[in-house]
């Protein structure tokens, strides 16, 4: 029924954009239908109404855009997981209701692999996306290197943009002094605890303060190795991002550095964790798959570091039931632990961006809708649904931690106040090719098929050669 | 009817029943074609003259022939020949789907040597084949030489061992990596609770040493029924006439073996041989599935050559380099192929 | 000593040896029904336990006192399940259709007509099959996003439709069908559109029976192919929809297995329908060699 009435939505906002007199012809308009909807009644229906309202939509059209100001323009924009993501809607009819004459058209084009098909699409320069979310800085760097995204350095200067409103993140998107993407959220990474777990052990939850020491002696005294009622002090995702980034903490490193030895306490630290129980092994959950919200939601991990994305997720999944509320529903934050001699409250951070494609027909138009997304109403939008804009003010912290199911300890709201923000990955030509490498040695220490040494040997070998090209 | 047109036609019939009576009289079927094909040729000329055919029944000939093949030729050029002319030529240049192609002549494949993940996933991909293909060889033709005797619930057996084959990788992998899950897998606890293995040194399947012998035991599980089935084709085409001589020169059951259905299985193993060496190098899926994780990642004991293959083209957009490993895989086939040709062609001869 | 005892002798050592004979004969049918048969009771067993009960070992149990028979429902509302089927199925009869047909229809010539560049033709294809799919998909991907049909099904069509294999396939078996039955027809009048469709279709059943196999087969399980070529949700084949559902629900086990078992149902029914013609078809098609 929900499916049905997505397709009757898509079909009335089509046959809306023809009567603006606007869009392609009707054969083009049919199959957009069909890239969204999906149902094949939403195509055939497209189709028809496609057809009537092109043949008769001539005068309506002359009205309708007589009534709004400006010319009518569709903007195609690409998004991922758009019935479990509710921000990209709410984005879409905020800014159409601003722009009457603007019909943001939405393209789902799946989180899997989203920036490898989003390069796929937009590969040719026939692509008609004006507008594409960046997710990650690899993909980012790929799009710009195949000339397909517009720089929009001359944009935000005639915008008046101030990039300092992004915390300095933009600095490290930077390719060449021009910047083609601003970012509209922001995640970091936090440590999720569940206090069900720290109650049951007789444990004090952690600090916003931790050191990794701290972390580690806590997340040991609360493992309980009994077979068939383990109980795991800390878990980490099969990313490389939850092992090897504890190292950049400190402000002196960074994955594209070239030689790694700084990794190395951290994958010291996380193998033995694995040998005393204290974590479930890399082999384990790389075999099932494990995902990170189903090791967490079984209510016998303690602390998970992930980012904070995950808040938003935890919220409408214990509302909805579909995470136990009773394992995993009593849950806190706190800030990430920092290494000895770094400062408290700093974590790692991604940035999700918008792009304006070179092949926009619209790009003033598009740049605009990036400029809203990015923007202090978009930043409201996007922390009404519980997540964090790249703009971070303390009314944003006030909007995410006043939500319902959000913890009500002064600790979790304090632990979104951040001091330091890294990001994941910065930019650089062969990124994609040194993540590559490095996940690929990360694989291999965390199977114990190397030795922390020789992974990171190897890691300096392979990267170099990258670098030295 | 002029006296040229006679004679040609004369000398043409000639011609035709010596064909004809040569053809007859041949025993090699090959030869037996050609010679029919010769004659053919000459009716269809035989024909067009005696009948003052300008648009000669020939040409209609081809055309209905052409008409058939049509459907099938059109699909197969366009969607794989010209592909494949152009993977020839994108091995030599550097493009990244997007801007203009740079012919770089072979300098894509002069970095192969140096390239650590290519030579890690080009010996995985060997080892792979090495395991895999006699392996599967042996244990598909016992399986085919015992469904072929006569045994209660024969039909039942070979539909069983058929499944696998049917199975989905996706589904299938799933259950493999569930039953031998390193530390919940019913497998490892039959290896703790009744071979007494100390639960810390419980073997894990699916990553260092191992990973390769898992993927090879699962190839072999998974495609042993659908070779048994050529062999059980190739059994039922031996003569049972053979094995009563052989018993009557009271001949044992492995001499049977020896000098009457191995033998006469030969070119039903090389056809075995020659597909599952062409398929073992493709092996990609089985690979991504058991060994990748919940992320896709292949580390370099268990990386292959597709797997590469697909990195390279559709992670960094460097089609051309990814053609050039593709490039590498397809001269690793053919010499593969050309060598049991020609092996086969000695044991012809 | 009569020669009676010694051929009493010989019968009971011929016996004896024929009890061994027989012995190891059901124990390897015995091994091979384990090792065939138990994943699949793994996968059946575990589709209707709860999550904590598969892996649950001491004691294993075959079927839980409780079935969780919601596994069944639930997989169809957790994902676009129905969704997956729907493509999948189309495509799978689609391409099977159109292969059955072309390649057939292809074979009849080159089995049985004369033409100009028939050895050429035929040659192309043959060196195809020795061409791994790999070598030539990024150029193949190029070209069909060129032609607009990147995340469309139709591309799976196009890129399953016209194999190598399936022509070989029908070629070999059309060439072991004595000439003399066209050559008759063709006195008789027939044109040859008539020989192919009155008296080698009715002939090719096991042949065809075992291209629906193999195609079947390919298409419904094939992975990498709708990987690279189907992007949105919708257009998602079973194979891409449970790798996704295993990705996000990782740990919800009896549902993956259910997710699973309804994948391979179609495949069995189709491979269990047309089996009895399959070992013939293999042999007649002279692909043992």
């Amino acid at each position: 029924m929900k499916r049905r009435a997505l397709s009757m939505l898509l079909v009335a906002s089509m046959a809306g954009t023809l009567l603006a007199g606007c869009g392609g012809d009707s054969k083009d308009a049919g199959a957009d239908a069909n890239a969204d909807g999906g149902a094949d009644n939403a195509a055939v229906a497209g189709d028809a109404a496609a057809g009537t309202e092109a043949a008769g939509g001539a005068d309506a059209g002359a009205a309708d855009a007589g009534a709004a100001d400006g010319e009518a323009v569709t903007l195609k924009w690409a998004i991922w997981d758009q019935e479990t993501t509710p921000y990209w809607g709410a984005l879409k009819d905020a800014y159409e209701a601003k722009n009457p004459n603007v019909t943001i058209e939405m393209v789902d084009l799946g989180s899997a692999d989203y920036m490898t098909v989003l390069a796929t699409e937009l590969s040719g320069s026939d692509t008609d996306f004006d507008v594409v979310t960046i997710k990650d800085v690899p993909g980012y760097a790929t799009l710009v290197q195949k000339n397909t995204l517009e720089s929009l350095d001359s944009y935000i200067a005639d915008a008046g943009i101030n990039l300092a409103d992004f915390n300095g993140v933009t600095d490290q998107v930077t390719v060449d002094g021009s910047l083609y993407e601003l970012p509209f959220r922001s995640d970091y990474w936090l440590v999720f605890y569940n206090k069900d777990v720290f109650d049951a052990a007789g444990v004090a939850y952690p600090t916003n303060d931790m050191t990794m020491e701290d972390y580690d002696a806590l997340a040991r005294q609360l493992t309980d190795t009994t077979y068939g009622s383990q109980v795991y002090g800390c878990h980490y995702h099969t990313w490389r991002s939850a092992v090897e980034l504890f190292g950049t903490l400190d402000g002196q490193h960074s994955v594209l550095d070239g030689t790694y030895e700084w990794m190395a306490p951290y994958y010291d630290m996380i193998l033995s964790e694995e040998d005393d129980g204290v974590c479930q092994s890399y082999t384990d959950l790389s075999t099932e798959g494990l995902h990170y919200s189903a090791a967490f939601s079984n209510g016998n991990v303690a602390m998970l570091n992930m980012g904070s994305w995950f808040i938003a997720t935890l919220i409408a999944n214990i509302d909805s039931g579909e995470y136990d509320s009773a394992l995993c529903g009593n849950w806190g934050i706190a800030s990430y632990p920092h290494p000895e001699g770094g400062e408290a409250g700093s974590t790692i951070a991604t940035i999700t961006g918008l792009s304006v494609t070179s092949a926009s027909q619209h790009k003033d138009q598009a740049f605009d809708f990036v400029n809203f997304v990015s923007g202090d109403e978009g930043a409201t939008i996007m922390a009404g649904t519980g997540n964090f804009p790249a703009k971070m003010t303390d009314n944003v912290i006030d909007i995410i931690s006043g939500m319902a199911g959000f913890p009500t300890d002064e600790s979790s709201k304090e632990a979104l106040n951040i001091t330091n923000a890294y990001l994941e990955v910065p930019y650089a030509e062969n990124v994609s090719e040194i993540n590559s490498v490095l996940d690929t040695y990360h694989t291999a220490i965390m199977n114990r098929e190397v030795t922390v040494e020789e992974g990171i040997a190897s890691m300096n070998e392979e990267v170099g050669k990258i670098l030295g090209n | 009817m002029n006296d040229e047109k006679a004679k040609k036609i004369e000398q043409l019939e000639a011609e035709m029943a010596r064909l004809w009576e040569e053809s007859q009289n041949e025993t090699d079927i090959k030869k037996k074609q050609k010679l029919i094909a010769k004659r053919n040729t000459l009716q269809r000329k035989y024909v067009a003259i005696r009948y003052n055919r300008k648009i000669s029944r020939e040409t209609k000939k081809d055309l209905v022939a052409y008409s058939f093949i049509a459907p099938n030729f059109i699909g197969f050029a366009v969607f794989t020949l010209i592909p494949i002319v152009f993977a020839f030529i994108l091995a030599f240049t550097e493009w990244d789907g997007n801007n203009p192609i740079q012919f770089v002549g072979v300098s894509n494949f002069a970095q192969l040597p140096g390239d650590t993940f290519f030579v890690a996933a080009l010996k995985n991909t060997i080892i792979y084949c090495i395991g895999t293909v006699p392996l599967t060889m042996i244990v598909s033709l016992a399986l085919a030489i015992v469904l072929n005797q006569k045994v209660k619930g024969r039909g039942f057996f070979r539909t069983i061992s058929f499944f696998p084959y049917v199975a989905s990788l996706v589904a299938i992998t799933t259950v493999w990596s569930m039953i031998f899950h390193p530390t919940k897998g019913p497998f490892n606890y039959l290896l703790m609770a009744v071979f007494g293995v100390d639960q810390k040194s419980l073997p894990n399947w699916f990553s260092g040493s191992l990973v390769m012998l898992t993927l090879i035991l699962f190839s072999v599980w998974k495609y042993m029924g659908y070779y048994m089935v050529i062999y059980l084709a190739g059994l039922q085409g031996i003569s049972a006439e053979l094995y009563e001589a052989g018993s009557l020169d009271g001949a044992t059951t492995w001499q049977k073996f020896r000098y009457i259905t191995w033998p006469q299985l030969r070119s039903t193993t090389f056809f075995v041989v020659v597909m599952l060496t062409i398929n073992c190098f493709k092996v990609y899926d089985i690979a991504i599935m058991l060994a990748g994780g919940s992320d896709g990642n292949l580390s370099n004991s268990a990386s292959v050559l597709v797997y590469y293959i697909y990195q390279n083209a559709f992670d960094y957009w460097k089609l051309g380099y990814a053609s050039a490993v593709a490039m590498v895989l397809f001269v690793l086939v053919l010499v593969v192929t050309l060598i049991q040709f020609a092996y086969e062609k000695k044991l012809e001869a | 000593m009569s020669s009676q005892t010694i051929k009493q002798k010989k019968e009971a050592s011929i016996k004896r040896n024929n009890f061994i004979k027989k012995f190891f004969l059901y124990l390897i049918l015995l091994i091979l029904t384990v090792a065939m048969l138990v994943p699949f009771i793994w996968m059946l067993s575990a589709s209707i336990k709860s999550d904590r009960e598969v892996f649950q070992m001491t004691p294993f149990v075959l079927i839980p006192e409780v079935p969780k028979w919601s596994n069944y429902v639930d997989i169809w509302t957790k994902i676009p399940f129905g969704t997956f089927v729907k493509n999948t199925v189309f495509l799978t009869i689609i391409v099977t259709a159109l292969q059955l047909l072309t390649s057939s229809f292809a074979a009849y010539s080159f089995a049985k007509l004369e033409f100009k560049h028939k050895n050429l033709l035929f040659m192309a294809y043959i060196a195809t099959i020795a061409m791994p799919w790999q070598v030539y998909m990024v150029p193949q991907f190029i070209m069909m996003r060129k032609m607009g049909l990147n995340d469309k099904l139709l591309a799976i069509i196009c890129l399953q439709a016209f194999s190598a294999f399936g022509v070989f396939m029908m070629r070999q078996f059309y060439d072991g069908i004595p000439n003399e039955l066209c050559e008759a027809a063709r006195v008789d009048g027939m044109s040859e559109y008539m020989i192919y469709s009155r008296i080698m279709l009715p002939l090719s059943k096991p042949a065809l029976s075992t291209l629906t196999i193999f195609t079947f087969v390919a298409t419904w399980n094939d992975y990498l192919g709708p990987l690279i070529y189907l992007k949105s949700q919708e257009k998602k084949t079973i194979q891409l929809g449970l790798k996704m559902f295993i990705g996000q629900y990782s740990s919800q086990y009896g549902l993956i297995m259910a997710g699973s078992v309804l994948s391979l149902i179609p495949v069995l029914a189709v491979f269990i329908c047309l089996q009895r013609y399959f070992v013939e078809g293999v042999a007649s098609t002279g692909l043992k060699g």
